[in-house]
This record gives structure tokens, sequence and C-alpha cells, in this order.
């Protein structure tokens, strides 16, 4: 009797870990739905007025860019989809090409790197092409 | 200490280490700054930590600090070869007079920036020839530069003079012409790479990093460093910008031109 309670209890705990584990999951998924999402509305959005931002703030410390200047989504090649806007810096016609940043990341310890690959492609996927004549000045992280 | 504190100290410190290398070594005998002299902003090329050449005007559109990092450009180039004493000479350009290194024009001295030194365009460049030759551990030789008629000392503090001039307005000059053909685009295409240490502090720890930078190589060779500004845009998102420069300071942004950043790496030295 007492044998079978503890089964019944045991089954009963393992489906509501199962339960949760799942609903966390879930979850996970939408937050990062949303914030892709929300990354790429305010990069449509404020990517001029970031632009501008960097370069007058540079500007007022006599250390702005010369050079053409855009702000692009980046594309995260591990996570997918985008995780935050640079804004990329070189020769006018080679800047106007540059349509994202795909960036590969790693983690060691508690360091971190990262690679930062201009692109003339929005898709992370593969090795990533790298644009010439440009590179990336600024790196924008948004409050999502 | 602490066995789960040992592992990461000794990785910034090695960080550290590595990072205080780097700056050491990748060190250019050529560089320029803003300073200020006699309560002016002017621009200096340094060779090593001595003032070789002071300018104090501006020309075709370009500043006092734009022009020296053209003549920065050009001495380095020079110096990549031995230089002797003789091959640091003076002569004439169209409407001025111009200093030599290995027969390339290094800066060409006009009335502008002459009065602002309150010297003569010839005495000017012979003063500077001999900053040069004085910072490459050569003696000048006397007889050429009296013979100049300088009016200025020789000396590491290069234009001492006070400035009385106002800027020069842009001459269409072989020099002009020169330095807007080197500066109306900057050169972004270039491939040298180089890691230079980040600078940064941030309210939530200090971190220690390293940028990968590229540009030209004339400019790569230039970057010590790589500061991290961070700048709140609205409560929107945090803005990290990277400037690439040429001289460790942190009152003044010596941005070099033309060098972009290509990868970044840090680690968590400090958590407060």
């Amino acid at each position: 009797m007492i044998a079978k309670r503890i089964v019944t209890i045991l089954v009963a705990v393992g489906l509501m870990g199962l339960g949760l584990a799942a609903v966390s999951a879930y979850a996970i998924d939408l937050g990062d739905v949303l914030k892709v999402g929300g990354i790429a509305f305010l990069v449509s959005q404020y990517d001029d007025e970031i632009d501008s931002f960097i370069t007058s703030a540079l500007g007022e410390r006599e250390a702005a860019a010369k050079g053409a200047t855009k702000v692009v989504p980046i594309l995260s090649l591990g996570r997918g989809g985008y995780i935050g806007a640079a804004q990329v810096v070189g020769s006018p016609e080679n800047v106007q090409r540059v349509k994202a940043v795909v960036q590969v990341e790693g983690r060691f310890g508690s360091g971190r790197a990262q690679v930062l690959v201009p692109t003339t492609t929005d898709k992370a996927s593969g090795t990533p092409d790298r644009a010439k004549g440009v590179g990336v000045s600024a790196v924008i992280e948004f409050r999502i | 200490m602490p066995q789960r504190l040992r592992v990461p100290t000794v990785m910034a410190l090695g960080l550290f280490v590595v990072l205080a290398a780097a700056a050491v070594f990748s060190s250019a005998d050529v560089s320029f700054r803003s300073a200020e002299r006699d309560g002016a902003r002017v621009a200096e090329v340094l060779i090593g930590e001595r003032p070789v050449i002071v300018l104090r005007t501006s020309a075709a559109g370009y500043r006092p600090l734009e022009r020296a990092e053209i003549v920065a450009n050009r001495l380095r180039a020079a110096l990549q070869n031995e230089v002797r004493p003789e091959d640091v000479e003076v002569g004439s350009v169209e409407g001025g007079t111009g200093l030599y290194v290995h027969d390339h024009l290094i800066v060409a001295v006009y009335e502008g920036e002459a009065e602002a030194h309150h010297a003569t365009t010839d005495a000017l460049a012979w003063l500077w020839r001999d900053n040069v030759l004085l910072a490459l551990g050569h003696e000048p030789v006397e007889e050429e530069s009296e013979a100049s008629g300088a009016e200025e000392q020789p000396a590491q503090d290069a234009g001492q003079a006070e400035v009385g001039a106002e800027p020069a307005a842009a001459q269409s000059t072989q020099e002009a012409a020169e330095m807007a053909a080197a500066s109306e685009e900057v050169d972004w295409t270039g491939t040298a790479q180089k890691w230079a240490p980040i600078f940064s502090l941030e309210t939530e720890g200090l971190r220690l990093g390293m940028a990968q930078v590229a540009g030209p190589p004339a400019q790569v060779e230039q970057v010590k460093g790589v500061y991290q500004l961070r700048l709140d845009f609205r409560n929107i998102g945090r803005v990290y910008a990277y400037i690439p420069v040429s001289t460790l300071s942190v009152t003044k942004l010596n941005r070099l031109q033309g060098v972009s950043v290509w990868a970044l790496a840090d680690i968590e030295v400090l958590d407060f």
C-alpha cells in the first residue's frame, strides 16, 4: 500500500516537473521571439537617429570617424536572429552595401570573445562573407 | 588566497602583462597629438617623445591636427629606411619652403604658418629639420641653419614662438593638393590587422580587453589602444563606441582614421 502511494507521488512529481519544463521552454522561446522582433523594430525605427547620436557624441570629443557611417542590425550566428545593432564605418560605396553585422561569440571562464563581421546579406548562415573596406565603430545593446 | 580566486587573479595578471607588453611593443616612433602652447591649441608631430614639428595654422580646409596626421604618416614612411643627416633637407616648394627626407616632401612651410611662429618660412623649415635630426640622434649642421637666418632656437620644444598669426586661408599649393588627396577620402580598405588593448571602466566592474583592429598598414602600426566609450541612447539602448587611438591619453582622444574594429575579447577582472 505504502509502496503504491510512493510510486503515485513520484509519478505525479515527475509529470509536474515535465510540465513546468515545457512551460519554461515555451516562455524562453516567446521571450526570444519578442526580443528579436523588438530589436528589429528598434533598429529600423532608430537607425538614423542612433547613427547621428554616435557621430555627434564622438564629434564633441574630436573623435568622430571620417568616413561614411550607418547603423545596421547585429545577427548572431550561434543564437540566430537580431541581438543588437552596430555602427559600421568605411568608404561610402562599401558602407552602402552593408546590411548587417554577423556576430560570432564565444565564452571562456569569465572572459568572452566576439568577432564582428559586416556583411552584405541579412542572413546569418554558414561562413559570413566580410564586406571589404568596412569595420565596426560602435556596438549598441538594446534594453528589452 | 581562496582557491576560487586564484585562477581569475592569475589570468587577470597574465592578461595585464600581455596588454602592457602589447602597448609597449606596438608603439611607433612617429606620432602626433594635440597640445596647448601659449594658450593656443596646436598640433605636434613627435619622434619618440620629442615634438619636432608644431603646426599652428589650418590649411586647405584642414585643421592643424589633421595636417599633423598627414605629416606624421609621411615622416613615418620616410623613416622606414635608415636616415643620415644629409637625407634630411630643406628645399623649395611652390610658394614656400619644404622639409624633405629621402627626397620626399614631409611638410611645406608657407607664410601663414611661418608668421604664426614669428619666423620666416626658411627659418622654420630649418628649425624643423634640426629638430628631426636631433630626435634621430644626429647633430644638426650648424652653418646651414645659420645660413638660413633662423630666428627661433632649435629645440625639442619646436616652434615655441608666440602665436600671432591668424590661421592661413586655404592655399592652392602643392601641399594643399597633396593633403586634399590624402585626407578627402580616408582609406578604409587596408588589410593590416593587429590586437590592441581596450581601455574601459564601467560602473558594473572593471574589464580588461583586447580589440582586433584593421586598416591601412601605416595607420594600424600607430594604434596603441582602443578606447571604449559608453553612451546611453535615451532609455532604449546602450552604445559602446570603439575608438582606435595613437596616444594613450585620458584627456584627448587622438582617433586614427581608417582603422576600425573587427573583433573584441575581454575578461572580467573585478565585479562591483
